[in-house]
């Protein structure tokens, strides 16, 4: 039979229905505030557990909790991060007020995979961030609250397109063949979408980053997991609402310098008369506003918080942006005497994007700057009306009028995510507990994009026949989860315990799509865009094109099992094993083992160092198995091909590889966590081998009827180092200054790989096809530039390349590259050999100063902006010219070479927030209020001449003439490459209101 | 209560345990077998290709008329065509000066592209032989289309594995081993041992004429023509009486005549406020038009249709981008393969060949305006293709260079265009026996009979007692140029080494191209031809 979530859903309610029994224990509610020892100021956010349970509740605004508790509870534990936590017998109190000293031995409770640990238990590389952490600002995606807060963390989003995806990176790449990104899990929901969360309700996000940890979630965790966790009501509290607004204007940071039209005109450019700064006409102020509302509380067992968050962000490129709404709704409750806990979370978010177009910023740059925006100012006679008023530089390769690309075209999206979950949990004893999670989510992207008749940047304006061109994207995307899972929970003796969790998991994910792109459109009176009845195209073969890809249900099954065992509370140990099958893989190879292991031990329980509080070692290992690409990896796949006679028959696309098997990560990690008085510091080496990764290859067409086919490739191996610092530089009554620094580094080599060495990333047109500038090469480091050095200006205009292996003859070409006696060279990496996040948190009585910084150093980009149009080339002379103070005017012809590689190394001041509390009395309507000011991008130190020094982790080839650039299959053993469709860097200021009643 | 727990979750993991771990992967929107549907108008336009639609659309798609593939390093690599790097523009790293030089190597991205679009070709023949899905009839036109690929690759790589079923593996044949099988398919698809004047082609089960889209009997014996022409080349021994033998076959069958006086189509190029545009373009002209379907003088061509025949683009690979508005072009072109300076003059005037293969001079627009290039390299602003090219590189002017345009462009073109591709030709069987005959006889005059049927329907002068070995592969430059012979032909008359406008003199190890680099490291045991 086959599995149907529903009747799976049906079937857990049913057992849960069968387990609702009348158990009644006597219960009752124990108050408190939880304060620093030191200043008397309350701990906001302190952790607050039932010794021997999973009940908790944490300390709300003003540091006061609430939480019910059996009558057979006995000890609460108190914990705050960076504070040292403290155990109190309840007795018979109902109030219980504490006071925890800083700066000794951690012990808070960080979420892992299926449960909870202490943070002194976890023997892998954890690292977790809290909201108050989290980056400033209008935030468009997730995952930049995150960025440069977490070592070996990459979230790169170059230039801040705020309808640009965030490339996210743990310990660099986990395969070859695919972009794959930590898997997020949200609330215990496996595979959420970070989309469909709103920053501002985001408590908590714990990264997983080695092997052992994420072992637990199986192929899914391959490439590292991150958890996030939203926020919740209290238990004991009315209802309590909090407004958190944000208004913010950015401007661009800066572009890419181009001549004046008076240096254009006198360096040979065709004068057409006017004056026009393209990139000046358009971008703009962008404008953002965001408004948060949330009410929360708690009333008997149960706990609840509901938020509506809406997000306004303009771009500073001219229509582009989004509006976005979202809601969430968290609901916990406990019945039975607490033994049946039941925790519902949903959350639903509709943006609605104006992509915009990137094109507008690359042919503001390379616009002739004497050109005319509009047609009736053209020095010579010219056809405005054909072209929507506009002018344009007709018979020119590449070049479209960018006011017209933005004022004419429409690139519109809408997506709309639902995803709920909910997990009952029933404890048999107060020993075991069983659980069961049910999720699903499901997403529709509708892209919209419209090319009026007198566009001539896809719109084909100059055609006589058939103009304007509309497209539509539809997908649905949909997955289904069922986890059921018990825990076992037991002391043994007073210092040790041991906790087993074991479970079964079903995830099935499901896609669609439908694509229609059509033209030739009578006019523009109508909004032709929508009534697709009225394009020509219909009555005419051959120029509809329509897609449709549907997926077969894509199944991961595990069982997995965990035990986690405390000895003598210094020697900490965790082992997992997990068994996955896919529906990815040929019927042999479906099923992989997964198991993990890690070891700490609290050192210093046993050495009892001076002035040490905690010295911690903890080894771990853990093996993942990952199946990046498409369904159906391991089967033949045809492809139609229409006769036109009717008949229809299929070629073989990809061949089949009913041999593939799971892709394997073996990960360790050696970690040691320090704690001294003020200062605590966490290293973290690890070394990773990827094998047998898989890879869509060139293989022999002869024999295999085509040449792709999957194969298990290669070995990757990766070799890092990742540093946490924190310091109290000052920690006085009115007074307090933390400053922490995280610092990682990582080399990535491929050590094996299906051929010796291999040029990768074209330049692309005009003019620059056949230019590889991106060597791998087995053995060695990835993201390696590749290409011959610049020497001089030849008499021709022509660069003249350096003879770099002395044998009197330069082999400069490309057709050369890889020969061994080319002179060619390494001319840069693309990956950054260390990067750093440097958050410095000041508070003065009712004021904070949070000013974060953050650089890379040692990676390179080849800046193709440069490449492309700063040699004088005479027959370009209607496109204007780039000219940075690297330019070298005499150049009159362009060749990929080392004088457009630049080291982009780089050191910001990221975010600067300053901000001001007011206090108001108790039993005030008003809780609290926060007034701030947040800056980013303030200062950027750095040599690169182009938009944005931020690393270029993957590239997505080249695009030219209008062509559309494919961001669904990124290359992500070509990082450094800066191509001409980056969104220009912007500046932003951001009032901020945070309001509590 | 227990008990009641107990059995109550034993009855939803007996419910569901099978599908708990079910995993079987149905992938419903891609498609995993073979399919084929006959087609509804069998007989139509199409030929009826039926089963064989695929192989016959891998004529289009195995690079025979765009950029990047088997037509590139067929033309460019010889005396008829270049593409000049324009500054930054058609650099492209190189690669297409390193073909007009000769100076290309395992990992020129063209020559793997060839190799690629033949063997998915060759891979789809078998796929559709291995299918049991066809008649004997078309099993022969399969294996005959599929060894005229196996030729291409004998011609431009010699050393090839001979894959002649799905997932078989070969070792590399040597040059003579792929001529002989290609020899062997094309003459039992024929039904016959040998070419001999007494052949009786009457049990081929190859057609006996018909559409040009379906390979035929006198496609079949066009193809071995050609090849026993090249035979001293690929293999040592020289094999001209066959070759005047099969293509006296083809002209005394009768079945195909030239298409001279009186054969023509309209000139769906003309401009209408343009009166130098002809209204109908006739004879030579007429044999490569966009509306030539159905030309008598066709034997085997590959049928391009800009709606359902997709792969030729010369327009785009030809044109500097402002002649967009002279045919109404729904795309720009890229100003790309232009002539070289002396072939284009190595045509007489009065030669009608010469008008209809090349545009030169100031462009007009549709309306007969002048045509623009914002971008001139010289002081006149509108366009002029000039015959005389300044340089290939750094800064070979944009509007240098005769356009080829023997295929001719129409108005309203799209970038697929209409024109169909001849394989085998009257015209160039008449060439194949004048060069089997003069060579067997050792005397080039004998060859002038059947030129100057050629050069008469030319309109230029007749050879008397002129003609020599140059001459003739001049003559059969301008009558083949931008037919993918070029290079065949100069490495028979031994000229491809030789010095030319902008090309040093080269290796003869280069008249055979590398085996690509990446076919070689896909790690089937491939090796690499000698001198890379």
């Amino acid at each position: 039979m086959k599995l149907n979530i529903n009747s799976m859903t049906r079937g857990a309610l049913f057992v849960l229905a069968l387990l609702l029994c009348n158990f009644t224990f006597a219960q009752r509610t124990i108050t408190g505030t939880v304060t620093d020892a030191e200043t008397g100021e309350s701990l906001i956010g302190a952790n607050i557990l039932v010794v021997g349970s999973s009940t908790g509740t944490i300390t709300n605004f003003d540091g006061t909790y609430s939480l019910n508790v059996s009558n057979d509870a006995k000890e609460l534990e108190f914990s705050y991060t960076g504070y040292s936590s403290q155990r109190v017998e309840i007795g018979s109190q109902t109030t219980i007020d504490v006071s925890l000293s800083a700066g000794q031995q951690l012990d808070e409770v960080v979420v892992v995979g299926y449960g909870s640990q202490k943070e002194k238990e976890i023997t892998s590389a954890v690292t977790s961030v809290g909201a108050e952490d989290f980056n400033q600002g209008p935030i468009t995606d997730p995952s930049q609250l995150l960025q440069g807060k977490v070592a070996g963390l990459q979230v790169y989003n170059r230039g801040g397109d705020p309808n640009g995806q965030s490339v996210i990176r743990l310990r660099g790449i986990s395969t070859v063949g695919a972009n794959t990104e930590p898997l997020v899990v949200v609330d215990g929901i496996i595979g959420a979408s970070l989309d469909n969360v709103d920053p501002n309700d985001i408590e908590n996000v714990t990264v997983l980053k080695d092997g052992s940890a994420a072992a637990i979630y199986g192929s899914r965790g391959s490439s590292g997991v991150i958890l996030v966790t939203t926020r919740t009501g209290s238990k004991g509290k009315g209802v309590e609402f909090s407004y958190n607004g944000q208004t913010a204007v950015s401007t661009a940071f800066n572009s890419v310098p181009v001549m004046s039209p008076e240096e254009f005109v006198a360096a040979g450019g065709t004068d057409l008369g006017s004056q026009t700064d393209w990139v000046d006409e358009v971008t703009r102020m962008g404008l953002s506003n965001v408004h948060s509302l949330s009410a929360s509380g708690g009333a008997g067992n149960t706990t609840y918080r509901v938020s509506g968050n809406y997000r306004n962000v303009d771009g500073i490129l001219e229509n582009s942006g989004f509006e976005q709404f979202n809601g969430r709704v968290n609901l916990s409750t406990k019945a039975f005497n607490e033994r049946v806990s039941i925790d519902f979370n949903s959350s639903f978010t509709n943006r609605n994007s104006d992509y915009g177009f990137n094109e507008a910023l690359r042919y503001g740059v390379l616009y002739n700057p004497t050109a005319p925006v509009l047609g009736e100012n053209a020095p010579f006679p010219f056809a405005s009306e054909q072209y929507g008023g506009f002018f344009e530089t007709l018979g020119l390769f590449d070049s479209f009028n960018p006011v017209s690309i933005i004022e004419q075209n429409r690139n519109q999206g809408q997506r709309t995510e639902v995803t709920y979950g909910a997990r009952v949990g029933y404890d048999i004893t107060p020993n075991l507990e069983i659980a069961g999670r049910v999720a699903q989510q499901k997403t529709t992207l509708a892209n919209r994009e419209y090319y009026p008749t007198t566009s001539l940047f896809r719109g084909n304006a100059t055609s006589p026949t058939r103009k304007g061109l509309a497209e539509f994207y539809d997908e649905i995307t949909s997955f289904q989860l069922f986890e059921g899972y018990a825990t076992y929970v037991n002391d043994i003796g007073s210092k040790s315990n041991l906790r087993v969790t074991a479970g079964y998991s079903y995830q099935q994910n499901n896609f669609e799509s439908t694509f229609l792109s059509l033209g030739d459109f009578p006019d523009n009176s109508l909004n032709f865009g929508n009534l697709i009845e009225a394009s020509q195209d219909l009555q005419n073969a051959g120029f509809i094109s329509a897609d449709r890809n549907v997926s077969p249900d894509e199944k991961i099954i595990a069982f997995f099992a965990r035990a986690n065992m405390t000895i003598d509370d210094a020697i900490f140990l965790n082992a997992s094993l997990r068994r996955e099958g896919s529906t990815k893989l040929g019927e042999d190879n479906r099923w992989g083992l997964f198991p993990a292991l890690g070891v700490g031990v609290d050192v210093n329980r046993y050495l009892d160092l001076n002035n040490v509080d905690q010295l911690k070692v903890r080894v771990g290992y853990g093996v993942t198995g990952a199946l990046p690409g498409p369904n159906g990896l391991s089967q033949e796949i045809r492809t139609v091909v229409n006769g036109d006679d009717g008949s229809v028959s299929t070629e073989l696309n990809r061949a089949a590889n009913p041999d593939l098997k799971w892709e394997e990560k073996a990960e360790l990690n050696l970690g040691v966590e320090f704690t001294m008085g003020r200062l605590n510091a966490t290293l973290d080496l690890y070394d990773r081998d990827i094998s047998d990764f898989i890879l869509e290859r060139t293989v022999d067409a002869a024999v295999f009827g085509t040449d792709r086919r999957f194969e298990n490739a290669g070995l990757l191996t990766t070799q890092g180092a990742e540093l946490t610092l924190g310091y109290d530089v000052i920690r006085k009554e009115n007074m307090i200054w933390n400053t922490g620094l995280v610092l990682s580094t990582y080399r990535t080599t491929l050590e094996e790989y299906v051929v010796p060495q291999e040029q990768r990333a074209n330049l692309g047109a005009p003019g620059q096809n056949g230019t590889n500038m991106v060597v791998i090469r087995e053995g060695e480091e990835i993201g390696q530039i590749w290409g011959p050095v610049f020497e001089s200006v030849g008499e021709d205009g022509s660069p003249v390349l350096a003879d770099l292996n002395g044998d009197g003859q330069v082999i400069g070409d490309q057709g050369n590259a890889l020969n061994p006696d080319a002179d060619f060279q390494v001319l840069g990496n693309g990956i950054p050999d260390l990067e750093f996040g440097w958050t410095n948190q000041l508070s003065f009585g009712d004021w904070s100063v949070n000013a974060f910084f953050r650089g890379a150093l040692g990676h390179s980009l080849v800046n193709t902006f440069r490449a492309f149009y700063e040699p004088r080339i005479s027959s370009q002379t209607s496109y204007n010219f780039v000219n940075t103070d690297l330019a070298e005017p005499g150049l009159t012809s362009a060749q990929f070479s080392s004088l457009y590689v630049e080291e982009a190394d780089f050191f910001k001041l990221d975010n600067l927030t300053i901000s001001r509390r007011f206090s108001f009395e108790k039993g005030s309507a008003i809780r609290g209020l926060t007034v701030s000011v947040t800056g980013q991008n303030l200062f950027v130190l750095t040599n690169y001449t182009g938009t944005d020094p931020e690393p270029s982790l993957v590239d997505y080839g080249s695009s030219d003439n209008g062509g559309v650039v494919d961001f669904s299959s990124p290359d992500v053993l070509s990082p450094g490459i800066d191509r001409r469709y980056s969104y220009f860097a912007s500046r932003t200021f951001t009032l901020g209101l945070n309001l509590n009643f | 209560m227990k008990e009641l727990f107990k059995y109550s979750l034993i009855l939803c993991l007996g419910l569901s345990m099978s599908a708990c771990t079910d995993l079987e992967e149905d992938l419903i929107g891609d498609i995993t077998d073979e399919i084929v549907v006959k087609g509804i108008n069998v007989g139509g336009p199409g030929g009826g290709e039926g089963p064989l639609t695929a192989l016959y659309a891998e004529l289009r798609n195995a690079g025979t008329a765009n950029h990047g593939g088997y037509y590139s390093i067929q033309e460019i690599t010889t005396d008829e065509m270049f593409i000049g790097a324009k500054g930054g523009d058609w650099f492209d790293g190189g690669d297409l000066i390193r073909l007009h030089q000769h100076t290309y190597t395992a990992n020129h991205p063209f020559v793997n592209g060839a190799w690629v679009q033949t063997y998915n070709a060759i891979a789809t023949a078998n796929d559709n032989l291995g299918s049991g899905n066809l008649k004997d009839s078309e099993v022969a036109q399969a294996r005959a289309v599929r060894a005229y690929f196996y030729w291409r690759l004998l011609d431009s790589y010699g050393r090839v594995k001979l894959v002649t079923e799905l997932d078989q593996d070969p070792p590399q044949a040597n040059r003579q081993d792929v001529f002989t099988f290609v020899e062997t398919e094309l003459l039992e698809a024929l039904g016959i041992d040998e070419v001999s004047a007494s052949m009786d082609l009457s049990n081929s089960l190859l057609g006996d004429g018909g559409s040009a889209y379906t390979m035929n009997r006198y496609g079949a014996l066009g193809l071995l023509a050609k090849l026993y022409l090249n035979a001293e080349v690929y293999t040592g021994t020289a094999m001209y009486d066959k070759a005047e033998i099969a293509a006296s076959y083809i002209i005394d069958s009768g079945k195909y005549v030239l298409c001279g006086e009186g054969c023509s189509v309209p000139n769906l190029g003309k401009r209408p406020r343009v009166d130098a545009d002809p209204d109908e373009l006739e004879g030579y002209a007429a044999v490569f038009a966009a509306n030539n379907e159905g030309n008598p003088e066709h034997i085997f061509s590959v049928r391009y249709d800009e709606a359902t025949g997709a792969g030729m683009n010369f327009a785009n690979m030809n044109l500097h981008y402002s002649s967009q508005f002279t045919w109404n072009f729904q795309e720009q072109p890229w100003n790309g393969y232009a002539t070289v300076e002396e072939f284009y003059n190595s045509y007489d005037d009065e030669d009608l060949r010469k008008e209809a293969n090349f545009i030169v001079g100031p462009q007009l627009d549709f309306s007969g305006s002048a045509l623009l290039d914002y971008a001139a390299d010289d002081d006149d602003i509108q366009l002029n293709y000039t015959p005389e090219i300044n340089e290939l590189a750094p800064n070979s002017q944009r509007e240098a260079g005769a356009r080829p345009a023997k295929f001719s462009y129409k108005q309203f073109g799209r970038a697929e265009m209409d024109n169909d591709f001849p394989i085998v030709r009257l015209g160039e069987v008449y060439l194949v026996r004048a060069e089997a005959a003069s060579r067997l006889a050792g005397n080039w005059t004998v060859a002038e009979a059947d030129v100057n049927v050629l050069r008469a329907r030319a309109g230029a002068s007749e050879y008397n007692g002129t003609m020599t070995a140059d001459e003739f592969l001049a003559e059969r430059g301008r009558e083949m140029f931008q037919e993918t012979a070029r290079r065949t032909d100069m490495i028979r008359f031994g000229k491809y080494n030789s010095e030319w406008w902008e090309k040093p003199t080269s290796e003869p190890f280069v008249n055979i191209f590398p085996i690509p680099q990446e076919q070689i490291n896909a790690g089937g045991g491939l090796t690499q031809n000698p001198g890379y």
